[in-house]
């Protein structure tokens, strides 16, 4: 259990850092905004079943697990590294790599799970969304953990401001836009549809409207928790060669 | 191995590249337990790229470390990263957490058992209650390297790092932090301690490495360095003025000073 102190810590500062605004709008605020213009604007004219405003929250749910449990993980790691050179107390630490990195990334999964809460209980109360299956909850669980992970490594990687807009621009934001959250990948192109099926969010907008343990369901969280421990190696490997040399 | 014989530190003709430019070239000395160890150098020397290599924030190059005789490679075991407390440069308590939040969190990733009780009892031997539940923001510059040498000397490290302690405190502070240190040297610890501040090598440190442009260059105690360097030029020379004779003034003549160590 050495992750624990390393998860307390991070905790800590989080409910400090929760008190200001920028925690919730740039958690809350973006897919918000994307949930009503798009829900609103394109809402009566897209045909899906059950609704796109139902279709769409799905989507937001899993995007804002996703942008909250990186973008969270990268900043707080960033900044860590950068400005107010803490890492080095973790790195130095009798904790081992793994657990620092485990610790780390729980704080990412309870940083996005609970934005993932709220979008779930917004949509719930005014967009009318049904009540989350287990493979939805498995999926967005998966999910913070993979781009938690993800956080982690990124954040271990980049020198600065700059790296992290290209991860986001050339990762996370076509990740946002072509992996089902805003419309069903099955219109996508098919060369592009091979591409984007595999990937973790795509999985998680899979997993998020299915509702039995059939043989898709099982498959999608298998190869989410595939790729999810994939990248937790790599954060893990990140912070073993933490380097204040470079 | 007999216990006694075991050096706290040993620096084994340590090589360390950054950005590709060689910046220690074979640095070799030991510290020995419950020694203080000065470590001496202009601006640029090396001297804190050489305590990140003992602290295990990078990689050595060539050559090796060893804490209390096991090896402390970047990807050291967590028993040997138990052995060693650091007081950076920079102030780092987390700008988030008051004084003793961040206390109680690094006692937590250290495994002291009865964490809060531990960190009072700290608060109280370095007389920081009155400001302990205020964030850094909140305090001075004197409080705060004061509250990292607290935060490092919690866990009851065999070996303390002291990367420049005192710089830009005013007299009276300085003094409090040499307190503090002296008691960490009672209490047998082991500490390496960086200073611009001859007098606080001369007053604190039993032994001082000199080191310039990477190079280890000089490894006595004080007062030998004082008789080294009037050996050469003049008598009586104060601590500060052997140590611009060794690595300023004379620095080509003082990189030929390897054959004193």
């Amino acid at each position: 259990m050495g992750w624990v102190p390393v998860y307390k810590r991070e905790m800590l500062m989080l409910i400090h850092r929760i008190g200001g605004m920028g925690y919730f709008i740039t958690g809350l605020l973006f897919p918000m905004i994307y949930l009503l213009a798009f829900g609103w604007g394109l809402g009566s004219s897209v045909d899906i079943a059950g609704g796109y405003i139902a279709y769409l929250a799905k989507g937001m749910l899993a995007i804002s697990v996703m942008m909250n449990s990186f973008q969270q993980t990268v900043i707080a790691i960033s900044a860590a590294r950068f400005y107010h050179k803490t890492f080095q107390t973790l790195k130095m630490s009798p904790v081992s790599n793994s657990n620092i990195a485990f610790g780390m990334a729980m704080a990412g999964v309870t940083r996005g799970v609970v934005a993932g809460i709220i979008i779930y209980v917004t949509s719930l109360l005014f967009f009318g969304v049904e009540v989350m299956s287990t493979q939805g909850a498995v999926g967005l669980v998966l999910t913070a953990m993979c781009f938690s992970s993800f956080g982690i490594a990124v954040g271990m990687f980049i020198n600065g401001q700059e790296q992290f807009s290209i991860v986001n621009n050339f990762i996370i934001t076509p990740m946002t836009f072509f992996c089902g959250s805003f419309f069903p990948i099955a219109n996508l192109p098919d060369i592009v549809y091979r591409l984007v099926q595999y990937l973790p969010l795509s999985l998680t907008n899979g997993l998020l409207r299915m509702y039995q343990w059939d043989f898709a369901a099982v498959e999608s969280a298998c190869l989410l928790l595939v790729i999810t421990l994939a990248v937790y190696f790599w954060s893990i490997n990140r912070i073993r060669h933490y380097n204040e040399f470079k | 191995m007999d216990q006694e014989k075991i050096n706290a530190i040993d620096i084994i003709n340590v090589h360390c590249q950054a950005k590709g430019k060689e910046i220690l070239h074979g640095i070799s000395f030991s510290v020995k337990m419950g020694e203080v160890m000065g470590l001496l150098g202009p601006n640029g020397a090396g001297k804190t790229s050489l305590i990140k290599l003992i602290c295990g924030l990078g990689p050595c190059s060539h050559g090796e470390i060893n804490l209390m005789g096991m090896p402390a490679g970047m990807d050291r075991d967590v028993t040997v990263k138990a052995l060693v407390g650091l007081v950076p440069q920079v102030n780092n308590i987390e700008p988030e957490l008051t004084v003793r939040e961040s206390m109680i969190c690094y006692a937590e990733l250290y495994g002291v058992p009865q964490a809060k009780q531990r960190v009072a009892e700290m608060l109280d031997r370095f007389d920081m209650l009155s400001w302990a539940d205020k964030r850094p923001e909140q305090i001075s510059g004197g409080m705060h390297r004061r509250a990292m040498i607290a935060r490092a000397a919690l866990p009851d490290p065999e070996i303390l790092i002291l990367d420049e302690p005192s710089v830009g405190l005013d007299p009276e502070l300085r003094q409090g932090i040499w307190q503090q240190i002296e008691n960490l040297k009672k209490m047998g610890k082991t500490i390496l301690i960086t200073t611009h501040y001859m007098e606080e090598a001369d007053h604190l440190c039993d032994r001082i490495a000199m080191i310039k442009e990477g190079k280890l260059i000089l490894v006595d105690t004080a007062q030998g360095i004082k008789d080294y360097a009037a050996g050469r030029h003049t008598l009586g020379l104060t601590l500060e003025e052997a140590y611009l004779e060794l690595v300023t003034q004379k620095g080509a003549e003082a990189d030929g000073l390897g054959s004193c160590l």
